[in-house]
């Protein structure tokens, strides 16, 4: 490190930020590309786990909450280098981009499984039997009448949990994979322009992650139920 | 074939003495640093004077928006600086717990101003008729009750406290996380060579699940349990 302090501001170079822009560019297609997939995926583990844990679904259901809970109580650093590191093992050899969706998808996996169990659960029941009474099966009932209520109760939280899983893709910087951050270190170490760079790389995040939460906002306005239901 | 492999038995005692320690004090100055700020803040932002809200807001919205690994990298690779007579230069260990705590103090600023709004309007009137200024009021009427509500989400935020100090692994902390892979090097390519077979690091990074595992799930039992207690 540095031996005398240097004062930042004074030296701060906004036209550094212009040179920035090719390889963040990069990093942030590697980022989005790893993120997207963690996400829509672990949608798709939600909607059917969180069905499954709703439904208490024998056996299924015992499955789903061994997964979501060794998930939330260990760190998603370590599952990531348990992936990384711990699983060619077992012959299994996974390449950085593998490990990077694969990790972020689990994780979100299990918090998406219980924003969707929440929001299934929050359905009246009397609502469900409505549509029994109609004739429906319990799938058809299911897909009519517990995913749209629930999944409109669940919508907000869920996007919370994306916001989680896109910034969670700044830990794959510790197995190599190119992402915004792992960019944003190795500029900053070639060049020293520690306080540019990391401005930069800040403000990208705090632009994603406040469009998200914005929506949010929106969304919990316009998807509230009726107070009759 | 014993239970435990030879070769295991070293590093998994490196890991508890050395590794378990520092990332149980570094979960600790954060909770207690990140309960501090963040009750102050929490308060502050249900106070009727927008400035300093806004103010407050942009403080919560960025170190919660911000992934911490971003926080800690920043902090730690900042140049030192001068703040006034104050020379300013953070080691590893010091910017970790700076970037949680900021991150944290963010967290608990969100949820105690959620708990502080969600006491009555009437509790609030009550207090200031029995004669109780803005700060008795707080004290001890409004802030006791809000406690209450705050314990569940408190207990789960000491769970992600205690899980995200593996961050400081980035920046070469010796956190539990770190000791397992300095572990894990040695045996591999130490200057030893290879003394432990090849599925050393399955059962060290397991080992790590492991324990993490052990410390967080008896705490977000304990979460749930309070949630529907308190309720």
């Amino acid at each position: 490190m540095f031996d005398r302090p240097v004062h930042i501001l004074a030296s701060f170079e906004w036209s550094f930020f212009w040179d920035l822009r090719g390889p963040f560019w990069d990093g942030f297609k590697y980022t989005i590309k790893a993120g997207l997939l963690g996400i829509v995926l672990a949608y798709v583990i939600g909607l059917v786990l969180g069905a499954v844990r709703a439904h208490r679904v024998p056996v299924l259901n015992q499955l789903a909450v061994t997964y979501v809970e060794i998930i939330r109580n260990t760190p998603i650093l370590v599952q990531i280098f348990f992936l990384y590191y711990g699983l060619p093992v077992l012959g299994i050899h996974l390449e950085a981009f593998t490990v990077a969706w694969l990790s972020i998808t689990i994780w979100g996996g299990a918090f998406m499984t219980e924003n969707f169990r929440a929001g299934f659960e929050a359905v009246p029941a009397r609502l469900r039997e409505a549509g029994y009474a109609l004739g429906f099966t319990p799938l058809k009932a299911f897909l009519n009448v517990t995913l749209p209520i629930g999944g409109r109760i669940a919508l907000p939280s869920t996007i919370n949990t994306a916001i989680s899983v896109l910034k969670n893709t700044s830990l794959l910087l510790l197995i190599g994979y190119p992402e915004l951050t792992y960019v944003a270190n190795s500029i900053q170490s070639n060049t020293f322009r520690v306080f540019e760079t990391f401005t930069a790389l800040a403000l990208c995040y705090l632009a994603i992650v406040w469009v998200l939460s914005a929506l949010i906002r929106f969304l919990e306005g316009r998807l509230a139920l009726p107070e009759a239901l | 074939m014993p239970l435990v492999p030879d070769w295991f038995r070293p590093v998994a005692e490196y890991m508890l003495r050395e590794g378990l320690p520092e990332t149980l004090r570094l979960a600790a100055i954060a909770l207690v640093a990140s309960t501090a700020v963040g009750l102050v803040l929490g308060t502050l932002m249900t106070v009727r004077f927008f400035p300093l809200r806004w103010l407050i807001r942009f403080y919560v919205e960025v170190w919660r928006g911000l992934p911490i690994l971003v926080t800690v990298l920043f902090i730690y690779w900042l140049p030192a600086f001068d703040i006034g007579a104050f020379h300013v230069q953070l080691n590893a260990y010091q910017s970790a717990a700076l970037a949680l705590s900021l991150w944290g103090s963010a967290q608990v600023a969100e949820a105690a101003r959620g708990a502080i709004e969600s006491i009555p309007k009437e509790q609030h009137e009550a207090a200031a008729a029995l004669g109780f200024g803005w700060i008795g009021r707080h004290r001890f009427v409004i802030i006791p009750q809000a406690t209450r509500r705050l314990l569940p989400p408190m207990v789960g935020l000491l769970v992600n406290i205690i899980q995200n100090t593996t961050i400081a692994f980035a920046i070469g902390v010796n956190e539990f996380l770190q000791a397992g892979q300095r572990q894990f090097e040695n045996i591999t390519s130490g200057f030893a060579g290879p003394t432990a077979p090849s599925y050393a690091p399955f059962m060290i990074f397991g080992f790590v699940m492991l324990v993490f595992f052990v410390i967080s799930f008896p705490l977000t039992r304990l979460s749930a349990y309070l949630e529907r207690r308190l309720a």
